[in-house]
Formats: C-alpha cells, structure tokens, sequence
C-alpha cells in the first residue's frame, strides 16, 4: 500500500527527543540527589522483622523511632539483619533497600519540625504490613 | 473442531487430541478458568484494603498468600496460556500449515501446565511473584514455597516447548509460496515473543533451582548467610522477567494488529513498521531489566545504562500506536465489541507507557518504586493493555471457535463496565502511590487520602468484578444458544479473515 | 500534526533551559543542603507536564477518530478495499 513515511518518522523523531529529554532531566536530578554533603551525621539504619533500629555517631541507640534536627544533613547506612526491607521516609522522599550483607547509602536534610511516618516498602513477611517507624525532626536545642 | 458444539465429539477426544485447535481449545478454556479464579483473589484483595483494619480476610499471611497467587495466575496461567490459545488456532492457519510443527510437544506443552496451576494453588505460597531471597530461602513458610518453585519450573519448561514449536512452526512450515515478509503480524508477534521467551527464560530457570537448592541449605547463592548475594537472584529474575513483559505485551499487540485492520476494513497503514517495532522490542527489551532494582543501592553510573536501555524501548512501543491510529484514519470503523476492546486497550496502553517513562526516570524512583504507582502501572499493562486485547481477541475469535455470535450488547456491556472499572482500578492506585501507599500490605494507617482512594479502587475493582459476571454468562449462554455465525464473515466487514471455513473435524 | 509538533518543541525548551539552569545552580552554595523533596518532586511534575500534554493529543486524537470515522458518521464514505478480497 502506498503511503507517504514522513509523518512516522518526524513521529519517531518525536518520541526520540521526548525520550532524551526525559533522560537528560532524570540523569541531572539523579546527580543532584546523589551528591552526599560532606558534614553529614551518619545514622546507621538496621532493618529486621518486623521493625528498625537506629544508631547515631555518638552511639545512641533508637528503635521504631528516630530523632533528627533541623538545618543539619544525615546519611543513612542501610542494612538488614535478616531479609529485605527497604527504609522510607515518605515525606522526605527518601528510600533505600536494606538487604542484609549490604550497606546502602541516602541522605537527606530536614528543614522543618514535625513528626513524619517511616515505613517498610519492600515485602518482607508477615508484619511488613505493620513495620512502620516515626521521624521525630527537632529544632536544634542550643 | 470448528463446530465443537455443533458437532460434540467425547471430551476425552479432545483432551488427548494433538491437533492444534484442539490443544488451543484447552488452552483456552483453562486460561479462562484461571482468569476468574485469579480474578475473584483480587476482588477479595480490594475488598480487604476498602477500610483500615481487617475485613473479610483473617490475617495478614492468608492476604500475603492470597496476592502473590493472584500475581503468579494471572501472568502464567491467564495470559501466557491465552495467548497459547490464540497461537494455536491461528498460527499454522496463518503460515498455512496443516497444524503446529510437532503436534504431540504442543499437547506436551499444554498438559505440563495443569499440575504447575494446581501446585501453586495447592500450595499457596506468600513469598510475591517475585520470590524474593532471603525472604523466600529463610522465612517463606514450606510446602508451599517448594510446590511454588515446581510449579514455576514447570511452567517455564511448558513455555519453552511452546515457544520452539512457534518457532519451527512460522520459520520452517510456512507454505514454500509464503515469505517471511508475508506473514501476517499476528504471526510475527508470535515469532518475537517465542523467541523472547527462548533467551530469557533459562535464566530464570537456573535462578528457580539456585532458590530451591538454598532452601534445602545445601547451597547458599542468595543467602548473604552463607556468603551468597539477593542482589544477584534480582539481576537472573529481571533478565527473565522484564522480556517477560514483552513477551505478555506482544502478542496482546498482535491481536489489536488483526482487530483494527478488519473493523477500519482497510489493510494496516504499514506492515513493515510493525515487524520492526516487534523486533525492536524484542531486543531493546533485554537492556532494560535492572529498572526494577534502581533502589537496590545501584551505583549512578548502573542506574544511567538501565534508564537509557529503558527509554530506548519507548519509540518501538510508540511505532504501534501510530500504526493503529494511521490505520484508523480515512477508515469506516464498525465498534463491534472486539474493535471497542482493542481500541480502549490502545488508550490504556499509552497510559501504561507513560507511566513506564516516569518509573524509568532514575529519581522518580524515590517517590514511586514500591508503592501503589507501580501496582497501577504494571496493571494498566496487563489489565488495561494485555488482557483488553485478548478479550477482544476473544470475542472476535468466538464465532470461529463455537459457530455462534456472542451477545453484542452483553459484549459492549462488559468492555464499559470494565474500561470504567480499570480507569477507577489503576488510575487511582497511582495517585495512592504518590501519597506513599505500599504496596503489600495487609493493612494501612487511616490516613484519610489513602482511605477515599482504597474506596475508589475498590469499587471500580466490583464493577469489573460484575462486568466479568456478565462476560462469563454471555460466553456460556451464547456457546449454546447464540445466533448461528455466518463464519465467512460474522462480523460483516468484509476482507479476508484467518478462519478456515472449509476446516474439518479431524482427529488424531 | 506539524503544529503540534511545534508546540511540543516550544513547551520542551521552554520548560528544559530553566530547569536546567536552575539544576546546575543548586547544590553549589556552600552551608545550604539540597532539597530532595524539591529536586525531585519537581522533576515528577515537568515530566507530568509533558506527559499529559502528550496524552491529550494522543488520546484526543484516538477519541476524535472514533466520533468521525464510526460507520454511522454522516459523511462515512467506505473505504478503497471494502468489496476486495485484500
């Protein structure tokens, strides 16, 4: 059958373009949030059935809960005693797996006080439903 | 076989026939059957997550169990065997050959599947379709896990000894007079997605017997215990399983590719473009898998391929839609009910897509991976997409398969119900997604966001439940009292169909 | 079709320079943190953008098909084939 092609290919090349934008955004905002600050406090964030354990640099120690301030950044290091989980702070838009043998990394910088959700997002048994934690961000005390 | 209702032969004739409509019968009504039992699981899931707090079902493993049997039916035991169905009745009509390639495999192919349906439903695992380690090698409760893991491996077998006999069928059996470039698409899907499954599913095979292998502890491949790594269970399972995709999709393609045509009663605007997107995908598709592991602490460089091979997927898929549109265009369409179901599933598949570009989107991830987005996502693909072609299909296939006409207005019925009901469904469930909703879970905090959109998704889940019902009683009514087709042309459209009207019963 | 086209065009580099001018400009300020929340929330909301401008052509384009070309349309006129055996 005869057609004329022209208008598939300036389709395609469409799509094309569309496709290398939405990369070249992606890959530009993945460098952004990828790029740790130097003098972020590292939490250490365990993850087993059915809950998360938290430990600060100066050795503290929370679980189900985790105290944060205002105006300073945190790195996570991520892991899990027993299956996978993955660590979420919905309201910051931060995630990571926690697989065991692991230690995956995420960051970020509270601005603001308030009380935010954590919770399991990768299924991880019986109570995943229920393995749900409190970021609890404070102004800093001085 | 044309006129199995018209002309009942003993069913044991059927069921230890090797001819290829009689194979594709079973296929068929076995699909179908695990269609409304997988079905009738996720109205029990919707139903569940409508309130905060338990509701029909007692506890969260029975849910667990219920939603990954949901999963595993529904794409191994729903859509691949439809479209095992479709393939073996038009296939070897469409290279015009007497039957498939080697018969006796095909019927092989098909009887493997009943045990591996009835050991997923006899065991009723709760480790997700995904089967994730060390989940699934240290906590997953036995025997149920183990009878999954059979029941897979069982299936990829059966896919494999179908996907060679797709294979050998269209290259090697097609009529001397016939070149490739001659072979209808609906053919060719099944050439691409065959081959597909040849590449990539003994991958996952091998990954199938790592698993097993380390919940016997005998080997410890995935379990960071014995020094193995889940991540690379991850890598083996989307090396299989994101072709797999493809594998579900292309055929669901293939079919629109035969609706459209006949019911716009003009030829596809461009044959050759819907050779090249199909093989297209069926290579892009294999750089692709590692977008579902961007959260797994993959390096950024990693991250940046996976995006890229993703995105490169996006022009092949999008070469169809044009294809559609262009055909539809100077047309005179008539909406009989397999055109409707082809054209809502264009519609949904573009959603579907675009939904795929943003999960691609390395970032993104943050915000949806896991979550409801996903579940809306991957649902507007094989509900939306897949299973409205193969519905369609369906219905346009049925005059040939039974001599009769369905009830158009139960048809058209149906397809509103259910576009509704999944626009309700999954459109929802992204927006769920958003608001940081799991997916998986038993229960959820009452948050008031969350509530209303569980509700909406909930309801739109019974409507397609009720447009299901209405399905079933139109296919069961009309198979016996339908108006009789006038097989040369049922629909009234005209052109060439692929249904061989001078067919025989044979039997052998 | 073109016009759409240029409009896609327009809005592509309208929304991309900005954007990319700011993207290269945060981060670099010393004592500030990024915010993930804007990086990415807004990144998901250009995207969304683009995504429901090409999905309002795409599908007003399918809806506008099947009003003017269903067989009861008044000017439906039967295409080239029909009567063939193609």
């Amino acid at each position: 059958m005869a057609h004329s092609a022209w208008p598939e290919w300036i389709y395609v090349g469409v799509v094309i373009a569309l496709m290398c934008w939405v990369g070249a955004e992606a890959w530009e905002a993945e460098r952004l949030v990828e790029h740790y600050p130097e003098d972020a406090h590292v939490i250490k964030v365990t993850g087993q059935q059915w809950f998360w354990t938290f430990e600060h640099e100066d050795g503290t120690k929370e679980i189900g809960e985790l105290h944060v301030e205002t105006g300073k950044a945190y790195k996570f290091e991520v892991t899990s005693k027993d299956v996978n989980h993955s660590f979420n702070i919905h309201d910051y838009v931060v995630l990571m797996d926690a697989i065991p043998g692991r230690v995956n990394h995420v960051w970020f910088a509270p601005d603001k006080a308030g009380e935010h959700d954590i919770q399991c997002r990768e299924y991880c048994g019986l109570i995943h439903y229920n393995m749900r934690g409190k970021l609890i961000v404070e102004d800093p005390s001085s | 076989m044309v006129l199995e209702l018209q002309k009942p032969r003993p069913i044991w004739q059927i069921m230890f026939s090797t001819h290829h409509t009689d194979v594709g019968l079973l296929y068929l009504i076995m699909s179908l059957g695990f269609l409304f039992l997988g079905g009738a699981l996720a109205l029990a899931i919707r139903a569940e997550l409508f309130l905060p707090g338990s509701q029909i079902i007692g506890d969260a493993m029975t849910f667990n169990r219920m939603f990954t049997v949901h999963g595993t039916t529904l794409i191994f035991l729903f859509i691949i065997p439809f479209a095992s169905a479709v393939g073996n009745y038009f296939v070897p009509i469409m290279v015009r050959y007497k039957d498939m390639a080697y018969p006796k495999l095909n019927a092989i192919a098909f009887w493997l599947i009943p045990p591996a349906g009835a050991l997923i439903w006899l065991g009723f695992a709760d480790f997700t379709w995904y089967a994730t380690p060390p989940y699934s090698i240290i906590s997953a409760p036995g025997p149920a896990a183990d009878m999954w893991i059979f029941g897979l491996k069982i299936l990829g077998i059966s896919s494999i000894l179908g996907s060679i006999n797709f294979v050998v069928t269209i290259m090697r059996c097609k009529h001397p007079d016939m070149s490739l470039g001659q072979v209808p698409l609906l053919a060719w899907s099944f050439l691409t997605s065959s081959l597909i499954i040849l590449v990539a599913m003994p991958t996952f095979a091998a990954a199938l017997l790592m698993l097993l292998t380390d919940r016997l502890g005998v080997s410890g491949f995935f379990n960071p215990a014995m020094g193995g790594d889940p991540i690379a269970y991850a890598h083996l399972f989307w090396f299989t399983f994101h072709p797999e995709v493809y594998v579900l999709v292309i055929p669901a393609i293939g079919m629109m590719y035969e609706i459209i045509p006949r019911f716009s009663r003009k030829p596809i605007h461009s044959y050759q473009s819907g050779i090249t997107a199909f093989v297209l995908l069926s290579i892009v598709g294999f750089s692709s898998w590692a977008h579902h592991m961007y959260a797994t602490g993959m390096s950024f460089t990693e991250k940046t391929v996976f995006m890229v091979g993703t995105l490169a997927a996006v022009p092949a898929s999008a070469l169809h839609v044009f294809n559609f549109v262009a055909t539809m265009w100077n047309s005179r369409i008539r909406f009989s009910t397999p055109m409707m179901w082809a054209i809502g599933g264009i519609a949904l598949f573009f959603s579907a897509g675009a939904g795929g570009v943003a999960n691609a989107a390395m970032p993104l991830d943050f915000t949806t991976h896991d979550t409801y987005w996903v579940v809306g996502h991957f649902h507007l693909f094989v509900m939306g997409t897949i299973a409205f072609g193969s519905i369609g299909y369906l219905y346009y296939m049925y005059p040939y398969v039974t001599g009769r006409m369905y009830n158009e207005t139960m048809g058209k019925v149906h397809f509103v119900m259910s576009f509704i009901g999944t626009v309700m469904v999954f459109f929802t469930q992204h927006v769920l997604g958003l608001y940081g909703m799991p997916r998986r879970i038993y229960d959820y905090p009452p948050i008031p966001e969350w509530i209303t959109m569980n509700q909406i998704a909930s309801i739109g889940a019974m409507i397609i439940g009720v447009s299901m019902a209405i399905f079933l009683a139109n296919m069961i009514y009309s198979a016996g009292k339908g108006k009789p087709a006038n097989i040369e042309d049922p629909f009234g459209v005209g052109g060439r169909y692929y249904y061989p009207f001078e067919a025989k019963n044979p039997h052998h | 079709m073109k016009g759409v086209i240029g409009l896609l065009a327009v809005l592509a580099v309208l929304v991309v320079i900005p954007v990319a001018e700011y993207a290269f400009a945060a981060g670099d300020e010393p004592g500030e943190y990024l915010d993930r929340r804007v990086v990415i929330w807004n990144l998901f909301f250009r995207m969304m953008t683009i995504a429901f401008v090409v999905g309002a052509v795409v599908s007003g384009t399918i809806i506008w098909q099947v009003w003017r070309f269903r067989e009861s349309h008044p000017k439906a006129k039967p295409t080239p084939y029909e009567g063939t055996d193609w």
